[in-house]
């Protein structure tokens, strides 16, 4: 076939892909709304959740999965475009990971000796790391989804981003239940069940986004 | 240069809004360029070769063309697409390269020769095609009939034609992937 053939054939295919951003939000929305309503069915809202918002030692916990997971969509987003390998910047990740960190050094500071072992396996760290990977299947998944509709030059970051985006979000959510307010709990086990979602999307990523 | 530059970015939008005429315009301007740099990157596989993998571009370009976003410059976007198909149907032969997309600026500025070659790799993925659909991309492609026409020569409408001509050109993307590897 020549080249002018094949032109001629692609020139009269007048149908396009998917807005990727409206994709996304199509998924990802109703799949976190879902996400919500699984914990508040089984697990409960947190029923201090109110209060608990107002205190800034306990909102940062949402507040930092949350913005984690939003900036990491963003790079998600940017990663499905063939471009995106050269224009993404993962520095705003980086920096969430910096604030959560000193966080933990802080509570580390401030927490008594005898109180901080206490404090950091606390009452719900099982309940934490099972329920984080689980609410994080179906945002991934969506976010995988919608990157094999767009055009990944980069599939490892890409499965990167998109494990830090679904179980940051989801991690926000389970935090409308969790009740464990010391960041020495929740850095490490929101960070560890984080890392783990993230680990496997990376590893998923880097083979089912080629194309 | 530049100024073909810009003419590809108004191109892809218009033929993004819908003007197929604007489309085969966007694809005849990008196609010298992107057989340059194929040929530059790929000289050992021959003329028809490198054709193959010409072809194999234009098609992910058009499959992927809504990752272009209207406010950016088209050729990051398109260099991207190009270099990343490259690699991947150099591998699939056996040759690992490297392509730094830095080298494209010199590559461009050597015009590329005519187009010459007949290419052997899309016809034989067309034969594994179904009947219908080869048909359809043989008449629309080999024999330049309009896509009215091939709805009337196979008793499809319009809107069907289009949808299985679609459906081919994802397959042949897919089929091309498969042979590959």
């Amino acid at each position: 076939m020549k080249t002018d053939d094949l032109i001629r054939a692609l020139a009269a295919d007048t149908q396009r892909g998917p807005d990727l951003r409206m994709m996304l939000l199509a998924g990802l929305l109703p799949a976190l709304g879902l996400a919500a309503v699984a914990v508040w069915s089984v697990l409960g809202f947190r029923v201090d959740l109110g209060a608990a918002m107002l205190t800034p030692v306990s909102a940062a916990r949402i507040l930092l999965t949350g913005i984690l997971g939003i900036a990491a969509s963003r790079l998600a987003l940017l990663l499905a475009r063939p471009e995106g390998g050269h224009t993404a910047r993962l520095w705003p990740l980086a920096a969430v990971a910096a604030a959560a960190l000193g966080l933990l050094a802080w509570a580390y500071q401030t927490t008594p000796d005898e109180a901080r072992q206490m404090a950091t396996v606390g009452k719900t760290m099982t309940t934490c790391l099972v329920a984080i990977p689980l609410l994080s299947i179906l945002p991934v998944g969506m976010l995988h989804y919608t990157l094999r509709q767009g055009a990944v030059t980069a599939p490892l970051r890409a499965g990167f981003v998109a494990g830090l985006a679904g179980s940051g979000l989801s991690a926000a959510i389970y935090a409308l239940h969790c009740t464990e307010d010391s960041p020495l709990f929740y850095v490490t086990w929101y960070g560890l069940a984080i890392a783990g979602v993230t680990l496997v999307s990376t590893m998923i990523g880097a083979r089912s986004l080629r194309w | 240069m530049a100024e073909d530059v810009d003419a590809w970015g108004q191109l892809l939008a218009a033929a993004n809004a819908g003007d197929a005429r604007a489309y085969a315009r966007f694809l005849q301007s990008v196609t010298p360029v992107l057989r340059g740099i194929v040929r530059a990157k790929g000289g050992g596989l021959g003329e028809a070769g490198c054709e193959d993998v010409l072809q194999e571009v234009l098609l992910a370009v058009h499959l992927k063309r809504h990752t272009w976003d209207q406010g950016a410059p088209v050729r990051p976007w398109l260099y991207a697409i190009t270099r990343y198909k490259v690699v991947d149907a150099f591998r699939a032969r056996g040759r690992k390269i490297d392509v730094p997309i830095e080298d494209f600026a010199e590559v461009l500025a050597a015009e590329a020769g005519p187009d010459p070659t007949e290419a052997a790799d899309m016809a034989k993925m067309i034969g594994m095609l179904d009947g219908r659909s080869a048909e359809i991309v043989r008449k629309i492609g080999l024999e330049g009939v309009s896509v009215a026409e091939t709805g009337q020569a196979l008793t499809m409408s319009e809107g069907a034609v289009r949808v299985a001509l679609h459906r081919a050109l994802k397959t042949l993307a897919i089929l091309r992937e498969r042979h590959v590897k």
